[in-house]
This record gives C-alpha cells, structure tokens and sequence, in this order.
C-alpha cells in the first residue's frame, strides 16, 4: 500500500488565534513576540509579512518594518490550547498523530481511502472542519513520506493544499531548490556554493562520500537523500506514544545564550501544559540540541518525583542546554520533551515542607480553566523584560 | 626530611586521613597527605578544602622536615607492608619507604609543602565537651533522613540547635523527618542553629570509637571536633533549614503499637516485591492486627499480617518503606508507637516507651 502522510501546519498559529480572540485585529497586521528591544518575533498574520515581517526577526526592525501593526505579547497557554483543539479534530481522522510542535502534526493517511475518499478529498474536508469549528485557517502538504508532506505544506501558504503523488517526489524537490529544502540551513548553502552547486539535480550528481566529505557525516547523508526526495528519518523517533515533545527548527541559527533560553522557556511551558492537558504527568525531561552542521544531540534527566510546572521543566532544561551546548555555538533547532509519560506517574509521595513548584503547578491548572471559561489570563514570567 | 614508626600507628592516621583528602584529581595537591616531623613526633594533615584534619602520632625523628605524597597510593603502600617498623626519608622529591631488615623499599613523588593549603585554626577557640556515645547515637538516628538532592543543598546535612542544655538534631528530605533533642548534664555554651554536612558526620563515626569525650566548637562557618589528639573541621551548610517545628504534629488522633522485631521482618519480606521506583506499601490497620502489603505489580504481591494494639477506626495509610525501615534500624527497645490523624497527613514513628527522639513520614497518596 502506499503510504500517506500529512503535515498539517497552522497558518501563522499565534497571531491567526490573535485574530481569532480578537476581532477587531482581523485583517490587520499582528506581530505576536517580545516586545522588548532585544525580543524576536515569533510569528506575525500574512497582512504584516507584506511588510516584510517574518518570525524571528528582531523586533525593533519588525516596528521599523510596520509601525501601525498590532504587537502583542504571545499567550503560550491560550496556543497551547487552541493547539490542544486542533489535535483532537485531527485524532478523528488518524489514530496516528505525531504532533512535532504546537502548531504542525504528521498525520499518517495511509489506508484511510474507504472512510475519507482520496488523500485530495480528506484533506479538503479536514481543512473545512478546522476552519468552521475552530475558525483557524491551516495548509496541508501530502506526500508519501513526513519529508516531503511537510515540504508540500509550506509550497502554498496559507490555506493551501499540495499533494506530491509518489514518483514525482525528485520533480518536486527540483522545483523547491536547495535554497528551500527543508532543514537546509546558510552554512550548507554557502560550502555548496562555494563547489558551484546550486541544484538538487547538481547535488545528485554527487557521491554519499563526496558529499559527507564536504558537509560531514550527518549533513552528507541528509542531503543525499533529501535531494532524492527521500526522507531523511527528520522525524523518526522524536515523538514516541510516550513522550510529550515540542522542537523549533529557527529561521536562522541562534547562538546567544539569551535567546536560546527564551526560546526553552516556551518550550517548557509548552509541553506542561500539553501534558495538563492530557492530564499526563512525567518525571522525565529531555532536549534535543541541532547544531548549524547538522549534529543533534540529546539529553534527558530523570528526577525522583513528577514535574508539576513549565518552569520546573525549564529548570532542568536549562541545566541538560548546558551540559550540551558551548557558549556562541550555532544551534538550528531545539526541542523540548517530556518522556516516560504515564496517566498517573508514580505515587505520589507528599511532602512535609511546601513545595514550591506544586504550587505552580496547581496556579497553572487554574489559569488552564479560567482558560477555557473564556478568562484572558497573561503570565508575567513569558514577557522580555524591557531593556 | 626522616622518621620511623611501625606500620600499625601511621596505618590507622592514614586510613582516616584519606578520606579528608580530594579524590578527583590525583595530581592535585590536595589529594596528598602532609607529614612534618620534629621532637619525635609526626604530624599529619589533610584537607580538601572543605573538610579538614590534624593529627599526631609519636614517631622516631631521625631527621626533621616536611613534605606532601599522594594519600591514595601512600595509604595502599602502608597496608601492604609487614608488621614492622617502617623509615620514611624524603630525598629529591621523593618519598622512600622502607622495611628495617627486609628487602622492600617504595619510592612516592612528593610535592612540596609550600604548595600547601593552610588549614583552619582551632588553637584560639573554645571547645565544649559531650560525649562520644551521646553525639554519634544522636547522628545515627537523623542522618538517614537527610536528602542527596543538590538543588535542596540546605538539606544535605543534618541541622543542630542549641537549646539550653539540650542539643537537638533533625535529618529531612522534605518527605520525612527524624529528630533526636537530648539533654546534657552539663551547661553547654550558646551557639546559633547550624546545618553540618552529612559527609563531616560519617567522618566523625569512623574516626570515633563510641568512648570517652568528644569536643565541639562551632563558629560561623565551621565545626570543629577534637578527639584525643585529632582535630577534624568541615565548613558548614549555607542556607535556611526548613522551619522543621511546624511539620512536627503536636498531636495525633490514633495510635498503633507493635513490636519492632516482627514489623521489621515483615517490611523485609513484603518489600521483595514492592515497585522499585515508587517503593511504596500499604499499611491497614484495624483491631488488633496490621497489615502490611505491596501493590499488586507485573511481578505478583506480598502481604503479612502481624498482631499490635489498635483500637481505632480501620485506616489505610500508603507509605515508601524505607521510611519506615531506616528508622526502625536504629530505633532501641521492643515495641514502636505508630501514631496518625489521617491517611494524608504526617504519621508519628517512635519508640514505646518515649525516648528523646520520633521519626515524622508523610504518607503517597493511596492510588
């Protein structure tokens, strides 16, 4: 049977929800990041990218870019949430859902012909029911493998649907370009360049060892294979039934510590609140570290009682990024998971003295359904400070 | 530098020492020991900077000096030589050792002592004196409860109080609490609340031999205890301990009483097949009988019913058992008292009759 993937993406989750809670921010420019001096964007509706704006620009310049445009601070807990309702629709269409970060999840189609008719025609109808019963526009990229679905997703955005049929996958890689192919970063580019390649069709006149002696072991084979439109196992592995994992592959590598924290922190909050959600708990944090030439390591810390709060899992993950990561190395993407995740986790042994993160876990349970009663509830702890 | 002594007097200095000494890098200074003999005696330090000890021993000076040798390999040398008498002499920045009479000789690098740390000094200080029985049966009994977390760094150690003539003691975890108060006949001086490492306690138990005095003196930021012709000091824990009073229930509604002997073989036997990660067992109790069992797990189950002298309500209370298996190692005489509120709130363990000191559990939550 051949297989079918999905990605579904939400089109530009933070300020789409923005627009979605408040209305009068519809059709306008919304810049959802820190507002701070030194804040980045994290992500801006369509109206404002045609000023040029886009995720992970500096905010200053995006204030340069679109003075008149709505900027607010991102609502981790509201995404998470309407993340939450997003998942649960797609539960209904797949039993396989790999969601890999708060606004993108795999679907695997394969065989679901006879209930949903052709891949074409279910994605259709997925796209209409999240639009009518969540009020949120996505794209959807299908293809036969997670690679080249969540390139197909990103080839017509917003609201767009792509389907690669098997057999065109290098066809498709050749119109995407080197430039665009997914998890290519600016270093990659600029060795390749530097050998005058500047085509899939170039690289795949390339050996596997001609090619791990120019990029490394790791960045050879992902680009031997992904100029093959053969998918590069990007996804494999990093979100098992047991685990609650969020990762963030960045527009352009980050090496400053600063950043690299906020964007943990988010993280964090992201997968507590996942889990919250679930009602799951887990004693295990982990991240996932990719630097600029490819390598990925990872780290988990087991603790002997559950995690109770976004910061508690920061906490630790901060700890494991510095056990990972040298000060002004480029990192490309980080991820953030909770593992060995149970309905229950393990009894729970009560404490003697007030614990502190218990307590805010239970105020982040109360913010999650004053949440859901409607309630605008803002955690002071996710602003930049203003400097 | 040149001295002699037999193998058994430097051995047993040197055992001690080691453990005051760095263990993470060999080629450090502070993983040697320092020896400096004059007037027929032999004075022995070492230090890893946070915990520290002076010691001294007669020797035979043969010619006076100073010098450092790596304490690990030093002490494996000693234990390995005959019963006899042994010559140390420094030459070249090397130690030589040699048996009289035998054909074995060891030679060690030395560092020299100048590169040596400077050890805290007691000379000045004050020293009050308790016994040594009273001090480490007052260690035993809290130093199982402290937590081996260092992110609760203020736990780590044991915490002691000065209150007139009574020196109390508390280990927790944050889960359990053990706390001895014993009183001393004599005026002991005012010093504010400390918390001590658990590692300068253990020291204190294996450089004590459970007779005679000990001496105390406690400064700001160190402890310092002198047994015979050793003084060993250690920094102190920096931070708050927990305000520890309120968690002790002043009373409970229902109280369990059973021998120890039984109710430790029968934690023994059910904790075979209690969950490692959780270690959690049930304790129900109802007239005249208390249960102990493990939860039902992929391995099987394991219950013992044993006979004790309850009267109340029939109440399940969910515990980690090595709560109650630490403490019921240490605790003296023939029956405990089990007392408790309620299934969520701490339980009292203590020994029946009264003695000074109670253990405090905070129960898991049922299911």
């Amino acid at each position: 049977m051949e297989s079918v993937w999905f990605h579904v993406d939400m089109d530009a989750f933070y300020a789409s929800v923005e627009q979605l809670d408040n209305p009068s921010y519809r059709g306008k420019p919304v810049v959802v990041g820190g507002l701070g001096n030194r804040g980045v964007v994290s992500a801006c509706s369509y109206e404002a990218r045609t000023y040029g704006v886009h995720s992970a620009l500096p905010m200053y310049r995006a204030r340069q870019l679109c003075p008149h445009a709505i900027f607010v601070t991102p609502r981790i807990e509201r995404y998470s949430e309407a993340s939450h309702q997003v998942v649960s629709l797609l539960k209904e269409f797949s039993p396989t859902v790999q969601q890999i970060s708060i606004d993108e999840a795999f679907l695997d189609m394969t065989g679901t012909e006879r209930l949903y008719g052709k891949p074409r025609q279910a994605a259709t109808l997925l796209k209409n029911r999240v639009k009518n019963e969540i009020g949120l526009t996505t794209s959807v990229g299908i293809g036969t493998s997670r690679f080249i679905a969540k390139m197909a997703s990103g080839y017509d955005k917003p609201d767009g649907l792509c389907r690669i049929s098997k057999g065109n996958e290098e066809r498709f890689i050749d119109t995407i370009g080197l430039k665009k192919l997914f998890g290519i970063g600016e270093a990659t580019l600029a060795i390749l360049n530097r050998h005058s390649i500047t085509t899939p069709a170039q690289v795949r006149e390339f050996s596997l060892e001609h090619l791990q002696a120019l990029l490394g072991e790791s960045g050879g084979l992902y680009l031997y294979h992904a100029c093959r439109g053969i998918d590069p196992g990007i996804y494999t592995g990093v979100t098992k039934s047991r685990s609650i994992s969020t990762e963030n592959t960045f527009a352009n590598d980050i090496d400053n510590e600063k950043e690299l924290l906020q964007q943990l922190l988010m993280m964090s909050h992201e997968v507590m609140f996942r889990a919250l959600q679930e009602n799951l708990s887990s004693s295990t944090v982990a991240i996932k570290v990719r630097f600029s030439d490819f390598t990925t390591v990872s780290a988990q810390k087991g603790l002997d009682h559950n995690l109770y709060s976004g910061e508690q899992i920061y906490e630790v993950a901060q700890e494991l990024l510095k056990s990972r990561w040298r000060d002004s190395q480029k990192v490309r993407l980080l991820g953030v998971g909770l593992y060995g995740v149970s309905d229950q986790g393990p009894p729970v042994q009560q404490e003697l003295f007030e614990d502190p993160y218990k307590r805010k876990g239970e105020l982040e349970k109360a913010v999650l359904s004053l949440r859901s009663k409607g309630r605008n509830i803002q955690k002071a702890s996710l602003l930049e400070e203003n400097d | 530098m040149k001295f002699a002594c037999h193998k058994s007097s430097i051995l047993k200095e040197i055992v001690l020492a080691l453990d005051f000494t760095s263990q993470r890098n060999a080629l450090s200074v502070v993983s040697n020991v320092y020896l400096e003999t004059k007037d027929n005696l032999l004075y022995i330090k070492a230090t890893d900077q946070n915990v520290g000890l002076k010691s001294v021993i007669p020797v035979e000076t043969i010619e006076e000096g100073a010098t450092t040798v790596f304490c690990d390999k030093f002490l494996g040398i000693l234990r390995s030589l005959p019963e006899e008498t042994i010559v140390f002499e420094e030459v070249h920045d090397k130690l030589f050792i040699q048996v009289e009479n035998k054909a074995i000789s060891f030679e060690l690098r030395t560092i020299s002592v100048d590169k040596y740390p400077t050890l805290e000094e007691s000379d000045e200080l004050e020293f009050f004196a308790l016994s040594q029985k009273d001090l480490l049966a007052m260690i035993d009994q809290t130093i199982f409860a402290i937590s081996d977390d260092e992110t609760r760094h203020f736990m780590t150690g044991v915490y002691l109080e000065q209150d007139g003539n009574q020196l109390v003691m508390v280990g927790t975890d944050g889960k359990r609490l053990s706390f001895i108060g014993r009183k001393f006949e004599k005026q002991l001086p005012e010093f504010k609340p400390i918390i001590i490492p658990a590692k300068f306690l253990s020291l204190l138990k294996k450089g004590g031999t459970q007779e005679g005095e000990v001496e105390l003196s406690i400064t700001d930021s160190i402890i310092f205890a002198r047994l015979g012709d050793q003084v060993m000091y250690s920094s102190l824990i920096k931070g708050t301990f927990p305000s520890y009073k309120r968690v002790i229930p002043a009373s409970q509604s229902f109280e369990c009483k059973v021998e120890i002997g039984p109710m430790n073989e029968a934690l023994k036997r059910v904790s075979l097949l209690v969950e490692n990660k959780a270690k959690r067992i049930y304790i129900d109790l109802e007239e005249g009988l208390l249960t102990i069992s493990s939860e039902e797990s992929d391995f099987g189950q394991a219950k013992e019913v044993i006979a004790c002298d309850y009267s109340g309500d029939a109440m399940r209370l969910a515990m980690n058992y090595t709560f109650l298996v630490s403490p019921l190692r240490v605790m003296e005489g023939e029956q405990l008292s089990l007392s408790f509120t309620d299934a969520n709130r701490a339980v009292t363990l203590r020994p029946e009759p009264q003695r000074d000191y109670f253990h405090i559990i905070m129960p898991m939550q049922k299911e």
